[in-house]
Formats: C-alpha cells, structure tokens, sequence
C-alpha cells in the first residue's frame, strides 16, 4: 500500500537515479565501470517494473538481465582486454552529432506523445497473480496467444549459443580436430599444422 | 498548487517520457561510444528503455491482459541472445585485429 | 523501255562489276594470291569494258547518230527518302556523255590494269594498288552514270578518296604523303564550294518543285526514271526551271541566284580539273606510281570537272556569266601550263602541265558554247576522247622508259629510240597525236575547239588556243628529242632494254587509238542545243593550227634534237625568267606562306587554342567541379558504422517531422 505521495516521490527517485546511471553507462570511460552502471540499471528498472505492478517481470529481469547479461558483458570486457583501454574518447564532432540526434529524437517522440492523446484509462483490476497470467499466456494456443513465439524464442536461444560457440572458435588446422594454444594475435598461427608452427611466440600486448 | 500537483503526478505521460530519455540516452551512446562492448551496454539500455515502455503501457491499459509483460519477457530473451551472439563476434574480431575500437573498423568506404 | 537489248536494260552491271571486283579482290584475294588479285581485278575491268561498249553500241542503235539522243534511266533505287521531291536516288543515267565516259573510263582503266600487272610486278603493295584502281574505276564510273547531282558528288569524293590513297601509294615517301594530303585538301577545299552551290541548287529547286513537277515530270517519264525528284539532272536542267532560277526575284545580293550556284559548281570542278589557281595539286601528284598517274590525272579523274559542266551546260548556257568564267579560266589555265611545261625536266612533270594545258582546252572549248552554236560542246568532248588515249599512251610510255632508265630526268636519258623501238614508236605516236599532226586523232580535236572559239567569236581565246598549240608541240617534241634521240646522257640508258610484253601491248592499243580515234565523227554521236553540221575540214582553221604545230616542232628540232648546247644558251640568255617560268611562277611558295602565315597563324591558331581551352575545358571543369564534389563528400564514407548510424538516425528523424507536420 502506497500512497500517491509516495508513489510519486519513488517514482522520482528511481527515474532520476536510472536516468543519470544511465548517462554513466554512455559516458564512462572505463568499461568496467559502464557495466557496473548498466547493472544499476537494470536494478532501477526492476524497481519501476515493481511501481508498475509487474512483480514476476521485475525478478526475471534481474535474473536474467542483471545475473545473465551483465556477466557476459564483463566476460566480453574481459575477454577483448577493454579494461585496459582508456582511449574511449569520441571526438567532439562525433559528440556533438550523437547529441544532435538523440536530443532531436527525444524531442520529437515527445512532442508526438505529449500532444496525443492515449485512448487508455488509468489502471483496471490487476490480475490476482501475475505469474500465473502470464504462464497461461505463454502456453497459450489460442488466438492472442503467445505458444508460438515462445517456441521460436527457444529455438532462437538454441541458435545464437551455437553460433556464439562457432563464430567465437578458433579454426583448427586440417590434422587437428581441436585447438590447443594462443588466441592472441602475436602468438602461434594455429592455422598451420603442428610441426611447422614456430615454438612459443611472445605473448605480448597487442 | 492544485495545477502543479496534478502536473508532477505520475501519469502516463510521466512515465512514456521517462522510458523516451532512457532510450535517448541509450541511443547517444550508441552514436558515440568507440568501444564495441560499450556499444553494446548502450543498446541493452535502449532495449531495456523498450521493454518499460511495453509494461507502462501494459499497466495503463489493460493489466488483466499482461500482453505488455510477456512482450517485456520476450525482450529480454532476444536481448540475452543478442549479447551471446555479440560478444561471439567481438572475440573473433578482436583475436583478427586487436582492437574493437569501431573507429578503426573503417573498411566499408573502400 | 521496250525495245532496250540487253546491255541497255543492265546497264548497271557497268559500274557494278568493277565494286563487286573491289570487294571480292581487297577482301578475299588479295590476302590469299596477289598474282590472282592482279589478274582478277584486271579481267573484271575487262569485262566492264566489253559491257561498256556493248551498252554504246546498243544505244546509238535505237538512237541512230544524227538524229536526237535523250537520256535514259534504266535503273534507278530510292536511296535518301526525306520528302517527296526531295529525294535522293541511286541510279545510272544513260546519255551520250555518259556513255562516251564509260567506254573511255573502262577501256582506258583496263589497259592500265594490264600494264600494272608488269609495271607493279615485285611490290610489296601489288594487291593494295589493284584493290584501289578497281575501287577509282568504281567511283568515277559511279560519277559517269550519276542521274542527279547528289549521287554525283558522293562518287566525286569517292574518286579524290581513291585519288589520295593512290597518290600516297608510296606511303613510305614523305613527298608522296605530302603530295597525297595537297591533292586531297585542295580539292577538297574546291569541293566545299561544289557543295554549297548543290546546297542552292536543292533548296531552289524544292521551292520550286510544287510548281514545276507538273510541267516537267512528263516530259521526262518517257526516260524511265523513277518519280522526278529536285536533285535530278533532268529537272536541274530544265529551261523552265532555270528561267526561275535566273529570276531576278531570287538573286543573291544582286547575282542571280543561278549564276552563284553555277560558279559555286564551277569552283569544284575547277578543284578536281585543276584549272588555276587550284592547279597545284596535279604536278605533285606524279608521286604516284606512273599508271595511276596515266588513269587518274590524265585520262578519268581530272576530267571529272570537264564532265561536270558538260553535264550541267544548259544550265551554264543560261547563265552566260558562269559561263564567260569557264571559258577565261581554261584558257588561262591553258596558257600558263604550257608556259611551264617548256621548262620542266621531269618527264612526269612535263606530261603534268600537259595535261593542266589539255584539260584548259576542254574547258574553254566548253565555256565557249552557247545553245545556238553548241560546237565546243562537242568539241570538247571529243577532245577529252582522244586525249584520253593520247595522255594515257604518254604516261604509260613514260612509265616504261622511267622504269629502263630509273630516273625521271629527261636528262638520264637519251638514245632510246634504238634500244626501245615499241615504246619509242607508240610515244611518237602520241607525241604527233598531241601536237595536233594530220591524221592522227589530236589534230581533229584540237581543230574542233579551235573551230568553236572562232564560231563563236571569241578572238582572243581563239589566238591564246592557237599560240599554246604550238607551245604544247614544242615541249613535247623537246622531251621526245632528249629522251630518244641522240646518245645516251646516263649510264642507266646505255644499258635499257624493252618493257615487257605485258606493258607494251596496252601501249600498242592506245596507239591504234591514238591514230584512229579522230576519224569518229563525235558531232553525229554527242551534239546539244542545235544540230550542227558538218563540212568536214575546215581548212581556213586547220592549216594555221597545222602550221603552229610544224613551226613547234622544228623549234624543238633546233634546240634538242642532237647537240643541246643551243637550248643551254637560251636558257642563259632568258636567266631569271626562265628560272621564275621553272619554280612554276612561285606559286606554290605563295600558297604555303598564304597557309602558314595567315591562316595557320590569324585563323587556325586561335581556333586551336579556343578549343583547346575553352571546349576541352570546358569539359575538364565539369570533370574538375566532379572530383572536387566526390572529394568534398567522400568523408561521410568513413566507413564506420557509427557515422552512418548517425546519419540512419538524422535521416529517420527528418522523414518522422515531415510526416509529422502533414498530418498533423
């Protein structure tokens, strides 16, 4: 139970607090402190996902979002040594236009919904449990239902871990079905078969 | 003060412009960030901005109908699946080149 | 067109066999066999040549001679339709003078290809050379036959193409490219004054065509032709046509229109005649191997201007300007080639100015005619008939003698008379025939003219004719002497032998022709205007002229024949004149310095660099403002994909408040 007054200040401070994390997700200039920020985030949306009665949503998205998405992104960071990297910089003209175009956009947008008016009331019964709404919803046949993308998502999820695994891989030389050694560039070409392949190249900063 | 009151309570406006920042902010990272991963970062925030907008609506309109939270679900599972395809091909890139800097991913004015 | 025989009805096979020759001989032969290219390319001539004569002989049989001798068309093909009336056919025109040029192109062309057969033996170029002869003998016949003016211009450029090529046959030779590039731009200069006066001939002709055709096209039908059309000869000859021309009411700056054209016309057959001042081009021709020289610039192409006005006299007639013109200049021309002549040591050069001086004979004889006293109509027909064969017979001989000697100075030469009987024989033949000696076929031509000027009262081309008849015995008598009597001047002569058989047979038949060819009673066959008649010799004209010609023959006889230390005193004695009368007046000098100096320099110059600057420019500052626009907009390519997300965005954001504000 919430009052309106309530209601408006957590309102506030969660949109405040997700829209400046949100700038520091775009303007940090190291990346780990970017996924730091984008996890902040996602918490502060989860916490608006809760001011709008969406509980189930609010839990998947930190599960998914934060305990998922985000430790790969900082595997990804690891990975491609962007920790390391400060010359995040963008050019004064690229910031500029960036700027151009995001303010105009948001100016538009809204513009466009602050002089429409949404045909939508405020509110109506919320569903006794949402969780359950919304797994009858997913396995839905019927029409309205959502059975059919629910499938195609799995399969979709199916699909990009492969290609994750593939396109990531290391193409292995013809007499040998799997790699062993470097993935850095400066170090041994695996692409040649064992026997000419120089010994231990220096692994050095790219 | 009735007028402002009305104005600074949260309604559906407040809310729309809210996710409209979110995703504008998560657009302008995306136009300047050099990193690819940080790239990356801007867009989950411009999906995640997507996502809101859904459930904004969701809670506005109909909530017996959740239709705006299992499209916010659905988000999420493709945004999942995009960073793990993502991240695939920034590895590869960078074991080519050495850098994900996008600055340096020039070679399409050729 | 009944009663045609069968040459009549294809007279077209005339100039087709020698293209089909053309085509098959340059195309298939040539690479494969020269000595079959030789060999076709003359048989196919040959043939031509019989054709040609059978068509005479068939005409002049529905038509006997003496009475009167319309033109035919049996064969006529629409080529450029534009308009009716202004339409322009391909066809062959069958008259006396067409006929009189195809016998004398054919036969004249055939004996030259079988003497090139010996002449041109061992040449790198032997099947280049006949492919080309056959492809003049094509275009001039092409001319010869032409019904309207527009077919006979196009095989006009034809022959000087065929002439060029010929003349720089000898391409290795920078003389003979220079030579061929000089006979090309001057008469292709003349030409361009032929053009604009045909450009006038045709528009008034189609301004009038509406109001003439139904006058005039009935009395043509019976030839044959298909529909009259403005171009045609028989329209442009018309005297109802011509009358409109020289109509006051559409004079040209206060020249009758028909006088301009006519003059215009003029000019181009002065180019390809080489009547002075465009007479340049002839004496440098003789670049040429010496049967082109014998065919083209003696016989068949430089008679083409001769042709042309003879073609177009009636026109000519009614406008007596044009007219008085062809007439002074001939016998300008005449004189001023004889002149020269006297002086030249190259054999070719000499024969050269002969012709210029002949070929002046026929013009005057032709500018001196009127429709009530047409004889220099025929006379310079028959003029241009037997010179035909006495110039062709001159060449040929001179070849042979050239190709014994290996020099064309008549001062290599000497003593030939023993060591070339045949050749000297055919040469004295046409030497007499040349300085108009009773009987031989020079006399009764050259009379004729000299009859035509007198009847028609013109006193003073009447005496220059009668002086230069002498000049011309003179000067050939001096190569004659020089050349073969006396004793060998070079080492070359003392050892010359004979041509060959294949050579001196064609000298042989133009002799016969030279001999007999003034017994034709030419009046009887090619007449306009109104009949003549003819009583035979007339003796108050035939003894001066035969007196001039004896009293240039001793004068040479004086000077050359034996011991020349006579003609070298005289020389001397003449100095500076007879140098100035050498270097051909200078002549050439003042057209290089005219060429140069002025027009290179005040009018080509500039034209040059405007369109080298301002034309091309023109067109690289289009180029330029490109590369400069692609270089200004090449760094939105950055090929980043942010950069172009920017640009994604922009553009989205643009579309959206545009759809915005319209449907809002």
């Amino acid at each position: 139970m919430i009052t309106d007054t309530a209601a408006a200040v957590l309102f506030y401070l969660l949109g405040a607090a997700a829209i400046g994390l949100a700038l520091a997700v775009v303007n940090s200039r190291r990346l780990l402190r970017a996924a730091i920020y984008l996890m902040a985030v996602l918490l502060a949306s989860a916490g608006l996902y809760v001011m709008l009665r969406a509980y189930f949503l609010a839990g998947i998205q930190v599960l998914v979002y934060v305990g998922g998405i985000v430790v790969l992104i900082v595997f990804a960071v690891m990975l491609t040594r962007s920790a390391d990297l400060l010359a995040d910089k963008p050019s004064r003209l690229r910031q500029a236009l960036g700027g151009v175009a995001s303010i105009g956009f948001l100016v538009l947008t809204a513009a466009v919904f602050l002089t429409s008016a949404f045909p939508v009331g405020v509110g109506g019964p919320a569903p006794p449990s949402d969780t359950v709404a919304i797994g009858r919803r997913l396995l839905d046949a019927g029409p309205g239902g959502f059975v059919l993308p629910f499938e195609i998502v799995s399969l979709l999820l199916l699909a990009a871990v492969l290609g994750g695994i593939v396109v990531s891989r290391k193409t292995p030389p013809p007499d040998q079905p799997f790699t062993t050694g470097g993935d850095l560039p400066g170090e041994a070409d695996t692409t040649r078969p064992l026997q000419q392949r120089p010994p231990h190249a220096e692994r050095g900063a790219p | 003060m009735t007028d402002l009151e009305a104005l600074l309570t949260p309604g559906l406006k407040h809310w729309l412009l809210l996710g409209a920042v979110l995703f504008s902010i998560g657009l302008y990272g995306l136009l300047t960030r050099r990193n690819a991963v940080g790239i990356l970062m801007a867009v989950e925030v411009m999906l995640n901005a997507a996502a809101l907008n859904f459930v904004i609506f969701n809670h506005y309109g109909e909530p017996a109908l959740v239709d705006g939270q299992v499209m916010a679900i659905f988000i999420i599972a493709v945004a999942a699946a995009e960073v793990v395809v993502g991240m695939a091909i920034f590895v590869a890139l960078f074991r080519h080149r050495a850098t994900i800097d996008v600055n340096r991913m020039d070679t399409m004015k050729d | 067109m009944d009663g045609f025989g069968f040459a009549l009805k294809n007279a077209w096979l005339v100039p087709a066999i020698p293209f089909v020759s053309f085509a098959v001989v340059g195309l298939l032969i040539r690479p494969i066999s020269r000595k079959a290219a030789g060999i076709v390319a003359t048989a196919a001539i040959f043939a031509s040549a019989v054709f040609a004569c059978m068509l005479a002989w068939e005409y002049y049989r529905l038509y006997p001679p003496g009475a009167a001798h319309p033109a035919i068309v049996p064969w006529s093909m629409k080529w450029l339709a534009y308009q009716p009336g202004l339409t322009v056919n391909v066809g062959v025109l069958v008259d006396p003078i067409s006929v009189l040029l195809m016998v004398v192109v054919t036969v004249v062309s055939a004996l030259v290809h079988l003497y090139s057969i010996g002449y041109m033996h061992g040449d790198e170029g032997y099947g280049r050379f006949f492919t080309f002869l056959n492809l003049f003998t094509f275009s001039m016949l092409g001319l010869v036959v032409a019904p309207n003016i527009v077919q006979l211009y196009v095989c006009w450029e034809l022959v000087g193409v065929t002439s060029f090529l010929l003349i720089g046959y000898y391409y290795q030779r920078p003389s003979a490219v220079a030579a061929s590039k000089k006979a090309f731009i001057v008469t292709r200069f003349a030409d361009m004054g032929f053009l604009i006066g045909i450009l006038i001939l045709g528009y008034y002709g189609y301004s009038f065509f509406g109001d003439l055709r139904g006058v005039i096209a009935p009395q043509v039908a019976a030839s044959g032709a298909a529909d009259l059309e403005a171009f045609d000869f028989a329209y442009l000859t018309h005297p109802d046509f011509l009358a409109r021309l020289a109509s006051p009411g559409v004079a040209i700056a206060g020249v009758s229109a028909l006088t301009i054209s006519m003059l215009l016309v003029f000019m181009g057959a002065a180019g390809k005649s080489a009547m002075f001042p465009l007479h340049i081009w002839l004496p440098d021709a003789m670049e040429g191997p010496t049967p082109v020289s014998a065919l083209i610039h003696a016989a068949t192409m430089v008679v083409a201007g001769v042709y042309l006005v003879a073609r177009l006299m009636p026109a000519f007639a009614a406008s007596g300007d044009a007219l008085l013109v062809v007439a002074y200049i001939g016998a300008l021309t005449c004189l001023f080639a004889a002149v020269i002549g006297i002086t030249q040591d190259d054999i070719k050069r000499v024969l050269a100015f002969s012709t210029l001086s002949q070929i002046g004979y026929m013009m005057l004889a032709l500018g001196v005619t009127t429709m009530s006293h047409p004889l220099g109509y025929t006379a310079g027909m028959f003029h241009l008939f037997t010179h035909a064969f006495f110039k062709a017979l001159l060449f040929l001989a001179a070849g042979a003698v050239i190709h014994a000697v290996h020099s064309n100075e008549i001062w290599d030469m000497g003593g030939l008379a023993r060591k070339m009987p045949v050749t000297h024989a055919t040469f004295l033949a046409a030497t007499l025939a040349i300085a108009g000696i009773f009987p031989l076929a020079g006399f009764f031509s050259k009379d004729e003219i000299l009859a035509s000027a007198l009847g028609s009262h013109f006193y003073g081309i009447f005496a220059v004719a009668l002086l230069v008849a002498g000049m011309t015995a003179f000067y050939m008598f001096r190569i004659y002497f020089v050349a073969f009597w006396g004793s060998a001047r070079s080492h070359h002569a003392e050892d010359a032998h004979e041509a060959p058989a294949v050579m001196w047979v064609p000298l042989a038949v133009l002799a016969l022709g030279s001999v007999v060819a003034g017994f034709v009673p030419m009046a009887a066959f090619v007449a306009i205007g109104e009949p003549l008649e003819h009583e035979g010799i007339d003796f108050a004209i035939a003894i001066p002229a035969t007196l001039v010609a004896l009293a240039g023959i001793g004068l040479a006889w004086f000077f050359y024949a034996g011991d020349t230390r006579r003609a070298d005193r005289a020389v001397e004695v003449l100095g500076a004149a007879y140098r100035i009368v050498k270097q051909k007046f200078y002549i050439d000098e003042v057209y290089l310095f005219v060429t140069h100096q002025i027009i290179i320099r005040f009018i080509s110059r500039p034209i040059a660099w405007f369109d080298r600057y301002v034309v091309d420019g023109g067109v690289n500052l289009s180029a330029w403002l490109t590369c400069m626009l692609g270089a200004g907009l090449r760094p939105l390519q950055t090929g980043q994909v942010q950069t172009y997300g920017v640009w994604y965005v922009g553009g989205a954001l643009f579309v959206l408040l545009v759809l915005w504000a319209a449907l809002a």
